[in-house]
């Protein structure tokens, strides 16, 4: 019965339907106080049901092109995708095999073992989504959502220092000075960075509901950084069907939130082990549904001493890996003597 | 399915008299109608005053509720349906066009579940693009994990149009992009908005003759359902239930194919078998399974369920970058 399909409860629906209301059309030319009269509810309740009977008038039939609202077509994303700049991540290798960088109107997952250098890439985005768009930013804030702890603030100024260094030299090479353009101090690049400490899975949902006020206030936000998503659903958790529920419901929002205000949503994740195919595999904490939860997915692993990253799941990019270094400047290219440190 | 009140004002004969003896047996509705004994009511009605009125009340209901139900078909109405309204449309991918006989059928609800990065939005785009360019048809794409890349769109045409590697002109490439529109929905309740606007916009091309939708494309169903199905009380099954039939409505009238993605998840032995449960597994017309060989781009399918073909065929295929 179509009345099953609304967003009510379940009691409602029930009332409905007893009360002789089966389909959706009975609804459309109805008052709010007959209904209440004739369910027994409340007028505000009676008035939250018939907001979502149907109206008529949602065919926009102009122009010989029946849309429907909120489509678009295939011709016109081309154009919007033309024009998305992307988030650079400091290192070129890495940003050549993602296209320019860390994408807008999507969700990149990025995994690895620790130690890798996750929430060093983490860190070196909140600071990238700051710099002027000619540098390879967005010129926007960048909110942080801690759930281990392991935000360094000291680590994040000795980052910006390096940024601001290098848009320095960058501006003396290339001439490109704008008078007051250089006026971004390293502090600057603290202050932009809107940081929330989460400690438990409940706080974890309810700040990721909160985001889509937080940010309709804060129009300027544009890279929302999670670190890591996992850590709070992994232990102790008993009930594994309402973990897969709570998953799938939170990627839904932070699906929704990067397409709705053109932000790019970077979310970190551990790793586990997974038998398959007669051996042990490393793979992505949270197992095979929250797989689905992003649109893009990079792997940071270690080959022999150095730092790879790798795609691992793109829509548009093709399969490819990179070499990448932590350095104290942040992330940047591999140079041979970047490598890991081997305790003797 | 009206209360017998509210027919009063279409149908004067459902006096409050009737209304009365009605609910005095317990009838409040018409479907209450269809539940009671017929025989007893009528036999009561007889012994009523005022019979005859009651007699003809109680077919004026009886006349409301035929014209409720779709018209009888017989097997030669639906074998020329089948031959004039649903054809198969080429998916754009010769492995499984050769494993479904042709390809998508229209009128067909078609699964297509696979474990992450397996190769399905990649299938999903390239169906779009050959059905834009090679059937001259609308597609809907509705997405819910913004992996719609419109980019890789053109890159599919521009294999499909132009082997050579030469660039298809912008006008063509305008209006075959064009055909193809995206929604992103991230919650079943907009899917079902979206697909009842589909719905009466679809209805109101039939009335003017001009319908050439062919493809809906859902990638994917099973990121709305999972977050709703499994909590206390069956209302995310229910929903579930409702969306395919409503799907499958849109494509038995209106002659869509419809591909629906699910996930998988890990089944006995640690082989993956597709999410959404056991009653997910009638629902769908053809049901496929896709996985692909490790860092390659050749693409392994199998056929799980099919009405008219044998099941456990399998094939493989390469898209290409």
């Amino acid at each position: 019965m179509e009345v099953g399909r609304l967003p009510i409860s379940a009691a409602l629906k029930g009332k409905l339907v007893s009360a002789g209301y089966t389909s959706l059309s009975l609804l459309s030319s109805l008052s709010p106080s007959h209904l209440a009269r004739d369910l027994n509810i409340s007028e505000n309740e009676a008035l939250d049901i018939l907001k979502h009977a149907p109206h008529d008038g949602r065919i926009d039939t102009s122009g010989g092109h029946h849309i429907i609202s909120g489509a678009q077509t295939a011709w016109d994303m081309l154009h919007e995708e033309e024009l998305l700049t992307r988030i650079t991540t400091s290192s070129v290798d890495i940003d050549n095999i993602l296209g320019g960088g860390i994408s807008c109107r999507e969700v990149t997952e990025i995994g690895g073992v620790p130690g890798i250098g996750k929430t060093q890439l983490g860190i070196q985005l909140a600071v990238n989504v700051q710099l002027p768009v000619h540098c390879g930013g967005l010129g926007g804030k960048a909110i942080y959502i801690d759930t281990e702890g392991s935000f360094m603030v000291e680590r994040v100024l000795q980052i910006a220092e390096a940024c601001w260094d290098d848009m320095l030299a960058n501006n003396a090479i290339s001439q490109n000075v704008h008078a007051g353009q250089v006026g971004m101090q390293p502090k600057d690049f603290l202050e932009n960075i809107l940081y929330f400490r989460v400690c438990s899975y409940t706080e974890q949902i309810a700040l990721i509901n909160y985001l889509d006020k937080f940010i309709s206030e804060h129009r300027d936000v544009k890279i929302v950084v999670v670190d890591s998503i996992t850590f709070h659903f992994r232990q102790d958790f008993e009930d594994m069907a309402l973990r897969t529920r709570l998953l799938s419901g939170m990627a839904l929002k932070l699906m929704k939130l990067a397409k709705k205000f053109c932000l790019a949503v970077v979310l970190l994740n551990q790793v586990t082990t997974k038998y398959a195919e007669g051996s042990f595999q490393l793979t992505l904490a949270l197992g095979d549904s929250w797989s689905h939860a992003c649109t893009n997915r990079i792997i940071l692993y270690w080959n022999g001493n150095e730092r790879y990253a790798y795609i691992d799941k793109s829509p548009s990019l093709r399969s490819a890996s990179a070499p990448y270094a932590v350095t104290a400047r942040g992330i940047r290219n591999n140079v041979s003597n970047c490598k890991r440190i081997k305790l003797m | 399915m009206a209360s017998l009140k509210r027919l009063e004002t279409e149908f004067p004969i459902l006096d409050p008299d009737f209304q009365s003896f009605c609910a005095l047996r317990g009838i409040f509705t018409v479907q209450d109608f269809l539940i009671r004994d017929l025989q007893s009511l009528v036999a009561d009605a007889e012994q009523q005053p005022s019979s005859e009125r009651f007699m003809q009340a109680i077919n004026q209901v009886l006349y409301v509720i035929d014209g409720l139900h779709q018209p009888w078909l017989n097997g030669v109405d639906l074998m020329e349906d089948a031959q004039k309204n649903k054809h198969v449309l080429s998916t754009g991918c010769e492995g499984m066009d050769f494993l479904l006989r042709g390809g998508l059928r229209r009128g067909q609800v078609t699964e297509l579940a696979g474990p992450s990065s397996s190769g399905k939005t990649q299938f999903c785009l390239l169906t779009a693009s050959t059905v834009a360019y090679k059937h001259m048809g609308g597609v809907i794409y509705i997405d819910t994990g913004n992996s719609f890349s419109a980019k890789r769109i053109a890159r599919f045409l521009n294999q499909i149009s132009c082997p050579a590697s030469e660039e298809m002109q912008p006008r063509v490439l305008q209006e075959v992009m064009n055909s193809i529109l995206c929604h992103s929905v991230y919650d079943i309740f907009s899917m079902f908005d979206v697909l009842h606007c589909l719905e009466s916009k679809l209805k109101y091309q039939m009335c003017r003759g001009d319908n050439d939708e062919r493809l809906i494309i859902i990638d994917s169903i099973s990121s709305l359902i999972t977050p709703i199905l499994g909590s206390s009380g069956s209302q995310g099954r229910a929903l579930m239930v409702s969306a395919m039939s409503l799907l499958k409505k849109l494509a038995h009238e209106y002659n869509l194919a419809v591909l629906v993605t699910n996930h998988t998840v890990g089944g006995d032995g640690g082989i993956p078998k597709p999410a959404l449960g056991e009653s997910w597994k009638t629902l769908p017309h053809v049901r496929l399974l896709l996985s692909r060989d490790c860092g390659s781009n050749t693409y392994q399918v199998s056929l799980l369920k099919h009405p008219s073909i044998a099941s456990g065929k399998a094939a493989k295929f390469i898209i290409n970058d």
